[in-house]
């Protein structure tokens, strides 16, 4: 098990997420950044779909009750052990009774913890992924206790990832036009793809809302199915990108569709971040 | 069967296929998309989930797809081989609503603005079955068509930050029941104590497309034995 001592701003159970019920509304959910996710499991030799923690903007404070081994993926959130610091991207032994604390997230915003054999809350409609209405929790609150399978402590593999800066800072994010983009008038069309849009402070796991507005003029549709990564564009032109929690369905024009890529990307920016659409053929 | 409304089809991403129709949403295209769904249910292996709007359906697949040309043709032999929607596969579903003020903080305006009684417009909101569209929105949340155009009206202009799960709503064109807590811009006017959504359940859902729904008056009385019921587990709406 492992105690929560503190749990951080938004740190919740992900895995890959939730597929099969979206024509019943339930969202696919799932880690924002399904890449570094992905590492840490497979720096533990853990199976794709094992559930990891994923901790966003600042990290929790965790009592770990059993020895296990964890590896640490995404943003840098100057995780220390007894006051010492810990590297992300490779395998880290745990003793028992040890205390694992994290700061504010440097470069990217989402940091995951992946511990060895996976997080083993409770499955529902075949995922671990927390959600508000279909998991008993939302996010891991305080005193909560995570279980782990505390038999299973040797499986990472020697390997250690390496990453650069520039990595953090790639502004360009792939996307696909969308099903509504050749609607938009000339102008609307080039501004997707030549200007800059800011990340304004309503973000979340449902969805980004830009700053930047686009001028357009396109009739209202009527209510089709939407997925992570699709751009919608309300009547008076703000965009809104819609992220892992998206709904399964949506009554804007849909703009563009981010690739998976950019998603991960997106994943680990927030509110005052600007990037650019780079935006190519499915 | 003569061939249907064409179809545009797009590839959204590499996974994920969409299949739109132009036109305005009737129960003539339910019927088909409801049809052509199950269709591809059956003969697409590599689809894993088909989610459905007003006039579209969205195919979700195991991996990307690289023959774009063969899949199109054999979508396209397939709609062209559908034959006619059964009502027998429909379900009709009578879920019990209480009207009673108390779970009906908007009964008393919306009346009013509709120039009707209060006993009027419950009159009319009961009157006729509802057909499912599809559901989408929230979990459980059931697309209805069939308001009476007498009970029309416009949104909220603020919505509220907290509707109860099991409010019976009247917004737009639409009604709908909220399946679980949560934000909402509709006018309530009843309450159900069935739940529209169970997590814990293999099929989390009863109702599916295309089924049809009525809604039963009960009163304050009932809808407190109803929970009670539905609590211990031997209440169960059945379908007719």
């Amino acid at each position: 098990m492992i105690e929560v001592l503190h749990p951080g701003i938004h740190t919740s159970i992900q895995d890959m997420g939730r597929m099969g019920f979206q024509s019943l509304g339930v969202p696919i959910g799932g880690a924002m950044d399904q890449n570094a996710m992905h590492w840490a499991n497979y720096l533990l030799n853990n199976p794709k779909q094992s559930a990891v923690l994923e901790m966003s903007f600042k990290g929790p404070k965790l009592l770990f009750h059993e020895a296990t081994t964890i590896a640490l993926t995404g943003a840098d959130m100057q995780a220390k052990v007894n006051g010492v610091a810990l590297q992300n991207h490779k395998a880290i032994q745990i003793k028992e009774n040890t205390i694992l604390e994290f700061g504010i997230a440097q470069q990217g915003k989402r940091t995951y913890l992946a511990i060895a054999g996976g997080i083993q809350s409770p499955v529902v409609l075949g995922s671990r992924s927390q959600y508000k209405d279909i998991t008993p929790q939302t996010v891991i609150g305080k005193t909560k206790l995570i279980p782990f399978n505390k038999t299973q402590i040797n499986g990472q593999k020697g390997a250690r990832l390496s990453f650069t800066a520039s990595d953090w800072d790639n502004k360009l994010i792939p996307a696909y036009k969308g099903p509504d983009f050749h609607l938009l008038p000339k102008k609307a069309q080039t501004q997707l793809k030549n200007n800059a849009f800011t990340i304004s402070v309503k973000n979340s796991r449902m969805a980004y809302v830009l700053e930047e507005k686009l001028i357009h003029q396109i009739p209202s549709i009527w209510t089709v199915p939407v997925l992570p990564g699709t751009v919608q564009c309300t009547p008076n032109g703000t965009l809104i990108v819609l992220m892992r929690d998206a709904q399964t369905t949506g009554g804007y024009p849909r703009v563009l569709q981010i690739s998976d890529e950019g998603l991960n990307l997106l994943a680990q920016k927030s509110t005052k971040a600007y990037f650019q659409f780079k935006i190519g053929s499915v | 069967m003569e061939n249907g409304p064409p179809f545009r089809f797009f590839i959204t991403h590499p996974k994920v296929v969409l299949l739109e129709w132009d036109t305005e949403p009737d129960d003539a295209l339910l019927n088909r998309l409801i049809e052509f769904r199950k269709a591809i249910k059956k003969e697409f292996v590599e689809v894993i989930q088909i989610t459905q709007g007003y006039c579209s359906l969205m195919l979700f697949h195991d991996k990307a797809i690289n023959t774009i040309d063969r899949y199109q043709t054999r979508l396209n032999l397939l709609y062209s081989s559908l034959v006619s929607f059964s009502k027998k596969n429909s379900k009709l579903w009578r879920i019990p609503v209480c009207y009673s003020e108390a779970w009906a903080p908007d009964l008393n305006a919306l009346s009013k603005s509709l120039n009707m009684t209060k006993d009027t417009l419950i009159e009319k909101h009961v009157s006729v079955r509802y057909r499912v569209q599809f559901i989408g929105f929230l979990p459980g949340f059931l697309y209805l068509s069939g308001l009476p155009k007498i009970l029309e009206c416009a949104r909220k202009d603020q919505p509220v930050s907290h509707v109860a799960k099991g409010s019976v709503a009247i917004g737009g064109k639409q009604t709908g029941i909220y399946p679980v807590n949560s934000p909402g811009g509709w006018h309530l006017i009843g309450k159900t104590p069935y739940p529209l959504f169970k997590p814990q359940e293999e099929n989390p859902c009863f109702a599916q497309a295309g089924d049809s729904i009525q809604f039963e008056p009960i009163t304050l009385k009932n809808y407190w034995e109803l929970e009670e019921r539905i609590k211990n587990k031997t209440f169960k709406i059945r379908p007719e």
